[in-house]
């Protein structure tokens, strides 16, 4: 377990557009067009804790995906910012605003940040906005599992707790790696797991925005790959996609042997993260910009 | 492959592109599965003395593309290049010192993959350029509906083994049957484009990555479980793909040697038969011409 330092850096996002494409379809895992919403941007009415299913959206997240023009320089937004960093609006309607970072996306280097809801819709895209980024590069709770994506001052809102040589986590679901899709073989410190599973899946039907689960066989400290009796363990940042092989998104946080955790399933009444604690815990993070 | 299919409405579209040169970044070095940095060969340019019926692990390299690795410099025209060309299609090299020569295409992975003889893969090098004469996408099988064909050439559906069975099922022979837990990078991708990589054929490292899949040969033709492929490569219980590995070894973790698709439905829709014949190198692809 390392004793340094973690380092926070003041980076620059720009609030995203959202993409569609040269042409507006994109084709589902039946070979049916549709027309993709909420992919990136700023989304109105998607808030945690509600079902990844609940909506028509193709990875739709609750908030706001950031960006950067720059693609090495949106490398380093992807990959530094942090659950629980915050993120204040510097342009805009919004200026002075501040919410919380809730994870990442991979491909398209995007960030997602929760707001207040009437503060994402005075939001514009190409505001600008600062994100005290803060986390990589801190110890895990127990020694031989690795942490990312996440800042210290959040570990607590994940319901971890660090008993002797393990952590005991709830989760809503404990799910197989063959279930994750896009985002395998990516580096997880810049990309979040699709999972491919549609709202029939029994193990996945209750999943929620803001939900932790665990995938077992999976090795996530560098690219995601398959290790047996391995476990990773993720917050839910964005909901289904009807495109094959995507779907609810995973940013990851821990991972480990299996051995290094005590995983409880609470398929009906497991709590994941709130947009009120969410919110609160970046007033408590470093970083004055 | 004894079935009856619309081979003879298809077209023929003759496709150029160049040997691509292999690239690297500043930073040189990636990561293997145990967190050990390492820069090797793989992708890009001519690769030589890896061919269809050889080991697909062991080698040190990175996502070893056999033979030759061909795109187009104009963005639109290498997506027609990539998405068009299937497997068996006719390669011929148009400039440089092997100006003549002929191969076949093996699959794609971001490239065009073309294997050829060894004496004159030899004499290619990176910017030579070549044709290739697409011909497969299209391709529908008269009594097997609910089965997608994408990537296979006329050629290669004559070549394979199986065809329609008394009970209407499709028979394919395959050298290996593949978990879904292999399956890595590529889920989420085009079917037409790239492949999808596989996990557990990390020769020589530990058992706990290992799913068995050591013994792949480029050019294998294997049975993915559990993945639908028909518009996008993603993982469906009780779904069968079936594909045509086509690069070889990788030291990136989440990656391995990968197969091009080449057909998608139901497991139901399909009878499997392992053998160990079925492979590229027992299909003398080489030696067939495409409507040319």
């Amino acid at each position: 377990m390392s004793e340094a330092k973690v380092v926070t850096v003041n980076l620059l996002g720009h609030v995203d557009q959202g993409e569609v494409g040269d042409e507006p379809y994109r084709v589902d895992r039946d070979g049916r067009p549709y027309v993709a919403v909420g992919d990136g941007g700023t989304v109105l009415g998607l808030r945690l804790g509600e079902s990844v299913f609940a909506h028509f959206g193709d990875h739709a997240a609750p908030g706001v995906c950031l960006v950067h023009p720059s693609p090495e320089a949106g490398h380093a937004l992807v990959g530094l910012a942090c659950l629980g960093n915050r993120v204040t609006v510097r342009t805009g309607d919004a200026v002075g605003h501040a919410g919380t970072v809730l994870g990442k996306r991979g491909g398209g280097s995007r960030v997602i940040a929760v707001f207040p809801q009437d503060v994402l819709a005075r939001l514009r895209p190409g505001d600008q906005v600062a994100v005290a980024s803060c986390g990589q590069g801190a110890a895990a709770p127990v020694p031989g599992l690795s942490q990312m994506n996440i800042a210290p001052a959040a570990l607590p809102l994940l319901g971890l707790t660090a008993r002797g040589d393990h952590v005991d986590v709830g989760v809503r679901a404990m799910l197989p790696s063959r279930f994750v899709g896009n985002g395998i073989g990516r580096p997880m410190a810049m990309w979040d797991v699709d999972l491919q599973v549609d709202a029939g899946a029994e193990a996945t039907r209750s999943l929620r925005l803001g939900d932790l689960v665990v995938i077992s066989d999976l090795d996530a400290r560098t690219n995601a790959g398959y290790r047996r009796d391995w476990m990773s363990v993720g917050v839910v940042v964005h909901g289904a996609s009807p495109q094959p092989g995507h779907g609810p998104g995973v940013t990851i946080v821990l991972s480990g042997p299996a051995k290094c955790f005590s995983v409880r399933v609470e398929p009906d009444n497991h709590l994941g993260l709130s947009e009120e604690r969410l919110l609160g815990v970046a007033g408590e993070s470093r970083g004055d910009v | 492959m004894n079935v009856t299919s619309n081979v003879d409405r298809l077209l023929t579209q003759v496709l150029a592109g160049e040997v691509w040169p292999p690239l690297a970044d500043r930073n040189a070095y990636r990561i293997d599965p145990d967190g050990q940095a390492f820069f090797l060969p793989g992708m890009g340019g001519v690769t030589l003395d890896v061919h269809v019926g050889d080991p697909a692990t062991g080698y040190a390299g990175d996502h070893v593309e056999p033979g030759l690795s061909v795109r187009h410099r104009e963005p639109g025209a290498n997506y027609a290049l990539q998405y068009l060309s299937c497997i068996g299609n006719r390669v011929e090299v148009t400039s440089g010192r092997a100006k003549g020569a002929a191969g076949f295409v093996i699959g794609q992975h971001a490239y065009v993959l073309v294997d050829m003889d060894r004496e004159d893969m030899g004499q290619v090098t990176v910017g030579d350029e070549v044709r290739v004469f697409a011909v497969g996408q299209g391709l529908v099988l008269d009594r097997h509906p609910e089965v997608v064909v994408k990537n296979c050439s006329p050629a290669l559906l004559t070549a394979l083994a199986g065809g329609t069975t008394p009970t209407g099922r499709l028979e394919v022979h395959v050298s290996a049957v593949v978990p879904p837990e292999a399956i890595g990078a590529g889920a989420g991708m085009a079917s037409e484009y790239a492949n999808t990589d596989l996990m557990g054929a990390y020769a020589g490292m530990g058992a706990d990555l290992s799913l068995g899949l050591e013994s792949l040969r480029v050019g294998d033709v294997v049975a993915l479980s559990d993945q639908d492929h028909r518009f996008g490569r993603g993982y469906r219980e009780g779904w069968t793909t079936i594909g045509v590995i086509s690069t070889a070894s990788c030291s990136l973790y989440g990656h391995g040697p990968g197969p091009s698709s080449i057909m998608s439905g139901p497991a139901s829709a399909f009878a499997v038969i392992v053998d160990d014949s079925a492979n590229l190198s027992s299909f003398n692809l080489g030696q067939q011409r495409e409507r040319t």
